[in-house]
């Protein structure tokens, strides 16, 4: 059993990544409380947490494997699922509905040919609704692969992000994923 | 007027330690450790009526007062930087442009409060935000601000950024809690209270980005002075977040108790295209609604209270003559039934009970009883639950049926509806079904689809 | 001690006494889903608000805790439309399975329903969809759309048997139970989740589709499987055949505070269908040419012929499946009047143990064994057996024991084909009841009054439930019987009144009674949800 657990940790925790799990651990006064730290650690670095890698964590932090389940699927920004190269978080709270998020999904739903939730065929592209992100006052809005806000959206704005990561020029606003998609 | 925390808020720029000493900053905290003791700073910040600005308004001294020190555990304090009240965004202005102002409140909120470790629970979203925090907190480090001795006194104080992972639930105190202790963010039952059992069962306390970034100043220049700032029992200023349809949607730092009309029109530029004004929050969704005929009172907890709506975050959302006031119940009732954890059953059914009834009116298929029955729904929605998410929700969803019941009476009768603010409410469900996929089957996937 | 008064009646109670608790003590009703008095406070259901003066919002009966001076009222009608309106949410999603679902009659939505809810549904949207049908594991199966998540599954696998299988998946009103994918709901107490399921949520997979509830009767016994003697109900159907053959359909725990609170193991709870399967019907005479069924007197007469024939040169395996009755009767027939060598053998291996519930001595009176002077000696049947086989011995008998599987079976075959009769008094066949000279076909312990006394000294009453299946008669008949035919007249006429004998002469027994015995071990139903009335027994066949 022991032996099992070891194997699992070693496998999904790389060198670098067990140094920064043991560093963030090292600042909680329970192995659990890190739990929200180490998910987006390994998230970070593999792009989505399958089922090992959420038993791995269940491993390394002595939890049941239920509890981790329990939490990645609680929180919205933890998926268990492949996600997209460039990804757009479409707000549809209260102010940027009154002012058009409805139209921004329809302009994506347009240009990506995806409906919400889906990734394009080549893998580069999805988008999603979600609530509130603090950013009622650029509103219409958007956040890009958890980074940048963008807001005030127009159609040429809209146009101009796409156009951006589809030449990669997303890298250079620091606005791309942290590793591509593997797994 | 003077700009007491806005000032830096300027675009692109964040106030890294020499900008924000360069400006008089960390004098405050510096005093406190070299001449003053804990309970003058309670004390002081009692007498400047500071409430907390994070929604709940509680009075921020008397909170402070509460924690237990003789319980031989450690007291902590938690930033609640979650900032999920929609209509809100100031504390991430705080985060991205004056993170020392924050620092600067968190060491003398520890000081105050006997606390050596303190907690900045970020939401996930702000990556940036958390990112400068950090910055922040590694140069108070450097200079000595922050870590083994504080300002050369034998006094530790640890500070972590701590990055949330999108739930509005943990801007719950005890949400909060649970969350940072890496469960989910289910609120506890009360009592116990945070400030005696609160984050590993020791006593905590939490406190409002805002809340803490006013702190330096009441310590700097006085309680009287900030207190008389702002209204009765009121104390100092605070950042209005203005957004919907008004020409200058942004942030404006004026003082408690001043008028809803003059924040929309004085400041923020009025209506857009000057159209008529219909309806107002005032204080983050949760706020109960106000008409155009109700914008004269003033902006302080109390005051709102008196109308039956809140004070709350600050978030100050616009509405004009445009707006559909049943589409726009839809999507805060969306937002609710999104939101509840689940934890206890008038929340997490009635949400979203009420979440589908307006999805079928909003898809002209709504019937004359639905509104009646909403606002039955609503008296047992609120006063019934674990926490106040269901409150949150009820406060809205009376106020608007109740406040614009013809409208909503027309919408029904005329079959009115709108597909396109439609959409599902949660889009990422993994499947339990051992080996299988599982549908989820939603009011949008049955009638007419999302077309565009 | 504080005083607080619950619709105008005043009660004393503990320091810490949630009121809800206060109330029960009050023989008030206060309706709840998630609170159980064995686990930990999770207060979500909202079921049990009261209105408490000084108050302005209604509080949780299962959290608040009893202050002196405190004023509550659970009947007002704020309370009462609140509560209906709770059950109302927790409908909301709730799907109408009830024709197929086998909590129907034991439900506590549906019991609620009847008694604090009675509006008429509103209801006009559709209703989550979430997996049903799913296996947790070996005994539990889960229907996620039934579930009420009321966490009680979820704290007892937490804080009980401490292995945390089941949690929380998702958000809002799309959450579910769950367990890790690749993982089994599997620990030893995996059934208890079933009992303390509200609804038909966890479904035991051994009695699901079985039989409609109301259609069952119950009675009380004690668990035969270790020396933990659980209290349990057995529920049974014998009004019905058409629903099978088998009579008894499942046991339920009984709460007891000293023994096993509300809970039982798994192995105990399935262990009952012994009652009905590969039952020994009637007696039979086994010679080398032929196996003949005899009647009773017959048997009888012929047992008591051998006996007498072999005195001084028989032995007697008796058991600590036999209760303290007649383990008195062994004592004072074989060992007293007939000199006969009786040997204490377990008829299991010891096995696991844990410090929950069971015990690694797989039956349940073996200190009630021990009270008649009957002790465990290393290695004494296969000295008899030994004894057996070099002819020193004439006849054995064996109370149930399969001697053949627990000891060497090539001696016990060579001891047996030696001895000049063997008698086997059992319930159930086995290797050895097969290969005797004569069988007595015995009742187990739901067919007969009687006492055990569990490992820590605790004696305990089981009922007679059931009649004996077949032709089966309960061991204390089959002694006095016997006696009778060797000239030894009791004057028994059932096992109360060997016991009240055994309380005259035995100091482990001074100053009880059945009577005082029976009032120990509540039903968990009363106890765990005070509104829900034990299954009602029909009488009138439909």
């Amino acid at each position: 059993m022991n032996v099992d657990k070891t194997q699992l940790i070693t496998k999904i925790f790389t060198p670098e990544l067990r140094k920064n799990a043991d560093a963030l651990l090292a600042k909680y006064e329970t192995k659990r409380a890190s739990i929200l730290m180490v998910l987006r650690l390994l998230q970070d670095h593999y792009g989505f947490l399958n089922q090992e890698a959420q038993d791995a964590v269940a491993c390394y932090l002595d939890l049941p494997e239920i509890d981790v389940r329990e939490v990645m699927t609680f929180y919205t920004l933890f998926y268990d699922k492949p996600r997209a190269k460039t990804e757009f978080h479409v707000c549809r709270t209260l102010t940027c509905s009154m002012m058009g998020s409805d139209a921004v999904v329809r302009c994506l739903e347009e240009k990506l040919g995806v409906k919400e939730g889906e990734i394009t065929a080549d893998g580069q592209f999805m988008f999603e609704q979600v609530e509130c992100l603090g950013a009622c006052e650029i509103a219409p809005m958007l956040q890009v692969n958890e980074g940048e806000y963008v807001g005030n959206l127009t159609r040429e704005i809209m146009g101009q992000l796409l156009e951006d990561s589809k030449q990669g020029k997303l890298e250079a606003l620091k606005l791309a994923k942290k590793t591509p998609l593997e797994k | 007027m003077e700009k007491l925390i806005s000032k830096y808020f300027i675009p692109g720029k964040t106030f890294w330690l020499a900008d924000y000493e360069k400006d008089g900053g960390y004098q405050a905290a510096r005093t406190v450790f070299e001449s003053r003791t804990r309970e003058a700073v309670i004390e002081e910040v009692k007498k400047s009526n500071l409430r907390g600005l994070g929604g709940a308004g509680f009075p921020t001294g008397m909170k402070w007062s509460f924690v237990p020190q003789n319980t031989g555990k450690p007291v902590y304090l938690v930033v609640n930087a979650d900032e999920g009240e929609p209509g809100t965004f100031k504390d991430k202005y705080i985060l991205v442009h004056a993170p020392h102002l924050l620092l600067e409140g968190i060491i003398i909120a520890a000081f105050a409060n006997n606390v050596h470790k303190a907690f900045v629970y970020i939401r996930g979203e702000y990556a940036l935000a958390a990112e400068v925090m950090e910055k922040a907190i590694e140069e108070a480090r450097a200079k000595g601000y922050v870590g083994e001795k504080c300002f050369g006194k034998d006094y530790e104080l640890e500070v972590v950024v701590h990055r949330g992972a999108g739930a509005y639930i943990c801007g719950e105190e005890t949400g909060l809690l649970e969350s940072l202790e890496g469960k989910r963010a289910y609120p506890r039952l009360k009592p116990p209270f945070p400030a005696v059992v609160g984050l590993f069962a020791s006593p905590t306390v939490i406190n409002n980005v805002e809340t803490l970034a006013c702190i330096p100043y009441i310590l700097n220049r006085g309680a009287e002075w900030y207190a008389k700032l702002g209204s009765d029992k009121n104390g100092g200023m605070r950042l209005l977040c203005v957004s919907g349809h008004v020409k200058k949607p942004g942030i404006y730092e004026l003082p408690l108790g001043i008028k809803l009309r003059d924040v929309i029109f004085e400041h923020a530029g009025g209506i857009i295209n000057d159209r008529k004004l219909k309806a107002v929050v005032p204080g983050g969704l949760s706020a109960a609604i106000l008409t155009a005929d109700e914008i004269d009172v003033g902006m302080d907890f109390d005051q709102l209270r008196a109308l039956n709506t809140m004070a709350g975050s600050g978030g100050v959302i616009v509405m004009d003559e445009t707006t559909s006031m049943v589409e726009a119940l839809l999507v805060t009732m969306r937002f609710y039934a999104h939101e509840s954890c689940g934890q206890c059953s008038p929340c997490r059914e009635g949400t979203g009970w009420v979440y589908k009834i307006l999805n079928r009116v909003v898809a002209g298929e709504g019937r004359k009883e639905d509104i009646d029955k909403l606002l039955d729904i609503c008296s047992f929605l609120g006063g019934t639950t674990i926490c106040a998410l269901a409150d949150g929700a009820a406060m809205p969803l009376r106020s608007y049926p109740t406040k614009f019941r013809a409208e909503f009476e027309d919408y029904i009768a005329q079959k009115k509806s709108n597909p396109y603010i439609r959409s599902r409410l949660f889009h990422h469900a993994s499947s339990t079904k051992r080996g299988g996929e599982r549908e989820y089957v939603e009011l949008g996937d049955r009638l007419s689809s999302l077309s565009p | 001690m504080p005083k607080l008064t619950i619709d105008g009646k005043e009660v004393e109670v503990a320091p810490g006494t949630r009121v809800i608790e206060a109330a029960k003590k009050l023989g008030i009703d206060v309706p709840y889903y998630c609170y159980h008095p064995g686990l930990s406070v999770a207060g979500n259901c909202r079921m049990c608000l009261v209105e408490i003066e000084k108050m302005p919002k209604l509080q949780i009966a299962c959290h608040m805790t009893a202050a002196d001076g405190m004023v509550v009222k659970t009947n007002t009608e704020k309370v009462l439309k609140t509560r209906q309106h709770v059950l109302e949410f927790l409908l909301i999603n709730h799907p109408v399975d009830c024709p197929v679902c086998d909590q129907a009659g034991e439900c506590w939505l549906q019991d609620y329903y009847m008694k604090h809810g009675l509006y008429n549904s509103r209801l006009e949207e559709y209703k989550n969809k979430k997996p049903k049908a799913v296996s947790l594991g070996p005994t539990v199966m889960l229907d996620a759309e039934r579930c009420i998540l009321c966490s009680r599954c979820v704290r007892f696998c937490d804080e009980i048997p401490k292995t945390s299988e089941l949690g929380f998946i998702e958000r809002g009103d799309h959450t579910e139970i769950a367990v890790s994918p690749g993982k089994n709901l599997d620990n030893k107490y995996s059934g208890c989740t079933v009992d303390i399921c509200p609804v038909g949520a966890l479904t035991d997979k051994d009695f699901r589709f079985k039989i409609r509830v109301w259609y069952l009767r119950e009675g009380n016994s004690i668990c035969n499987g270790c020396s933990r003697g659980c209290n349990i109900q057995v529920h049974y159907n014998i009004d019905r055949p058409h629903h099978g053959r088998e009579r008894v359909k499942r046991l339920k725990p009984r709460y007891n505070e000293h023994v096993n609170k509300w809970w039982m193991c798994d192995e105990g709870r399935y262990g009952y269908k012994f009652h009905d399967i590969n039952r020994l019907s009637e007696p039979v005479k086994r010679t080398k040419e032929s196996v003949t069924p005899v009647t009773w007197d017959e048997s009888l007469a012929e047992a008591a012929l051998k006996i007498q024939g072999s005195a001084g040169k028989t032995g007697v395996f008796v058991s600590p499946q036999l209760s303290n009755e007649e383990l008195y009767l062994v004592k004072k027939l074989f060992q007293d009047s007939l000199k006969a060598k009786v040997i204490l053998v377990s008829p299991n291996a010891e096995g696991y143990q844990d410090d929950i519930l069971i015990r690694a001595d797989k039956n349940p009176n073996s200190k009630g064994a021990q009270a008649m002077g009957f002790n465990y000696e290393k290695d004494a049947a296969e000295k008899f057996i030994d004894e057996c086989d070099a002819g020193k011995a004439e006849g054995i008998v064996i109370f149930g024991q399969d001697l053949l599987s627990r000891l060497n079976p090539a001696k016990v075959q060579s001891a047996l084909s030696k001895l000049k009769w063997s008698l086997f008094i059992g319930t159930n066949q086995n290797l050895t009841s097969e290969t005797v000279s004569l069988v007595l076909p015995s009742a187990t312990h739901v067919e007969k009054d009687g006492t055990f006394t569990n490992f820590e000294g605790i004696i305990q009453k089981f009922d007679k439930v059931l009649e004996p299946a077949a032709l089966a008669r309960p061991e204390w008949l089959i002694m006095a019987d016997l006696a009778r035919h060797l000239g030894v007249h009791w004057t028994y006429e059932g096992p109360e009144d060997v016991f009240n004998e055994m309380a005259l002469t035995n100091t482990v027994f001074a100053g009880l009674t059945y009577e005082k015995l029976k009032a120990v071990g509540e039903d968990i139903r009363t106890m765990a949800a005070p509104t829900i009335p034990a299954l009602q027994q029909f009488d009138e066949i439909l």
